[in-house]
């Protein structure tokens, strides 16, 4: 049997099939766009082309994130705190807290003994401590956002940021440019900065062993090491960071399978355009 | 020009622009604004010599000066200061006597104060932490809509319906105003809805200091009218514009120095309170 779990976050769509045995076949990850349908079935088709099947045979589908509503063909949508925690406790067992830093917004996720979701926090109203702010300021520094976290390890030292508004900030960074500072060390100061945020906002939650740091944001080394600078225990990082939602989600999917739930209707799929 | 007239100036060294206004007998006799380019020191002495230039009064007739405003310090004339906030009471309490609360938006910052029946300072609140409130999220979107600073006033008045964003966070409507101008949506309908973002922050900034009528509504901010209106609305009372909202603070400067709050010029540059 194979089950497929989807991830529509606002950057990023991921998606990860598993098999009975909980072990993953494939994962895709593509940009989200504005249309969020046609691009769900582009990377699910992707995926499914990869472990040589046709959609028809998958088993069982969840969407998560914030355009799970957008998956027409899923069979289960389930919040992305659930499916992260399940996603992360697959891969490190002992997991307790979960930081979460994505394109759009941060979280911070608390897990009891058993795995479950004892607490969450979140903030998705403000760029401020988000993959955005990043994305803003590497623009104005003329960085890529990939290249932001190995250049940061060359700073010595790191410039603070004071702002932490994305709009004032980015007009700190300029001021801040304009007195001779190196890009190197801005960029730690920013480092510095969201990983301050974010830590306090999580902190609310209480830190516990493990701790594990998940979404783009851990893609980038510079902000992994600032956020291990301001957590009292070590951070594990999984090999792909992106996609713990989307494993999430397709375990799950599983669980709902083994408990005897089935798709109940014919996946929808009018109107959509396969590539091949 | 009468000979024995005097004359004061307020110099008011703002984020964005730069205000220097003339007055006697607390009224206002002439006014220059220029903006600051983060060049100070040449844009004081150029707003400056603009003003005098005005008036045909050269700078040693002056009976008194006071600078205020963030760039007070970096400025070439050896002047006492006075707190922004204290001259932006000053200003509004000669123009308006019944002012209670002053709403000040500016170029980067947004502050309310509650003042007192004499013009003095009761509480203050100032926004620095947050882009939404300020006069830099109204520029971001207007320059992705390609509308002037001046024309958003005129042109959110005639919205109909107003945009309703998401988030109150410049930076996450800056891509929302992308993709709704991509699904259709009026630039008229868009500024509306930044203005009500706009409005609810700046009326939590007045709730905070217990603000009382008359409300009188400051800075570049108070020459937008769709901004004003919004706020307005959303503190649920008439507001109150000075002719020339970017000037009172300036203006309030000089009537403090015509009041003699300073005796004589300090040497070196001391921060004087009234």
């Amino acid at each position: 049997m194979i089950f497929a779990g989807i991830d529509i976050g606002s950057t990023m769509t991921k998606v990860v099939m598993v098999n009975e045995q909980e072990e993953v076949l494939a994962s895709v990850i593509g940009p989200t766009g504005a249309e969020h349908r046609h691009l769900a079935l582009t990377v699910i088709d992707e995926a499914v082309r990869k472990i040589g099947i046709s959609f028809e045979e998958l088993d069982f589908i969840v969407a998560t994130g914030y355009g799970r509503i957008n998956v027409p063909f899923a069979d289960k949508q389930i919040t992305e705190i659930t499916c992260h925690a399940r996603g992360i406790r697959a891969i490190f067992p002992g997991a307790r807290v979960i930081i979460d830093v994505g394109g759009q917004d941060s979280k911070g996720i608390k897990l009891d003994s058993e795995g479950k979701v004892a607490d969450f926090t979140m903030n998705d109203k403000c760029a401020a401590g988000t993959g955005r702010f990043l994305e803003v300021i590497a623009e104005t520094l003329g960085v890529k956002l990939t290249d932001m976290g190995a250049l940061s390890l060359t700073a010595k030292g790191y410039v603070n940021i004071s702002n932490m508004c994305t709009v004032f900030a980015e007009h700190e960074v300029t001021s801040r440019l304009a007195e001779g500072a190196g890009v190197p060390e801005i960029v730690a100061g920013l480092h510095e900065a969201i990983a301050g945020r974010v830590v306090n906002m999580v902190r609310r939650l209480g830190f516990e062993k493990d701790v594990v740091f998940t979404g783009g944001g851990a893609k980038n080394i510079g902000l992994v090491k600032a956020i291990e600078g301001k957590v009292e225990f070590p951070v594990l990082v999984p090999p792909e960071p992106f996609i713990t939602g989307a494993l999430g989600a397709a375990l799950l999917g599983k669980r709902f399978v083994d408990r005897g739930m089935t798709r109940d209707r014919e996946r929808r799929l009018e109107g959509v355009t396969f590539f091949s | 020009m009468n000979d024995t007239q005097r004359y004061y100036a307020g110099l008011d060294m703002g984020s964005v622009s730069i205000k220097a206004v003339l007055v006697s007998d607390h009224r206002l006799i002439a006014s220059e604004i220029v903006a600051s380019g983060g060049k100070y020191r040449d844009a004081a002495r150029k707003v400056m010599d603009g003003v005098l230039a005005k008036t045909g009064i050269d700078e040693d007739r002056l009976a008194g000066m006071i600078i205020t405003g963030l760039g007070a310090e970096s400025v070439p004339f050896d002047v006492p200061q006075v707190s922004d906030i204290s001259c932006q009471a000053m200003g509004i309490h000669c123009l308006f006597p019944s002012a209670r609360t002053v709403i000040d938006i500016g170029g980067q910052f947004t502050k309310a104060a509650r003042i007192t029946p004499r013009g003095r300072i009761a509480d203050f609140l100032m926004s620095e932490k947050c882009a939404t409130g300020s006069g830099r999220f109204l520029q971001v979107i207007a320059r992705i809509l390609q509308v002037k600073l001046k024309d958003i006033g005129p042109l959110s008045l005639t919205s109909e319906h107003p945009v309703e964003f998401s988030t109150n966070c410049a930076v996450f409507a800056e891509s929302e105003t992308v993709s709704r101008v991509a699904e259709g949506a009026k630039a008229a309908d868009i500024l509306a809805g930044v203005h009500r973002a706009m409005a609810s922050k700046v009326a939590m900034l007045a709730k905070r200091v217990k603000m009382e009528p008359d409300v009188i509504l400051t800075g570049g901010g108070g020459e937008d009218a769709g901004l004003a209106l919004a706020i307005s609305d959303a503190l649920g009372i008439k507001i109150l514009v000075p002719d020339q909202p970017r000037l009172t603070a300036a203006f309030g400067a000089a009537c403090f120095a015509e009041e003699g709050v300073v005796q004589q010029t300090l040497r070196g540059r001391s921060s004087v309170g009234p």
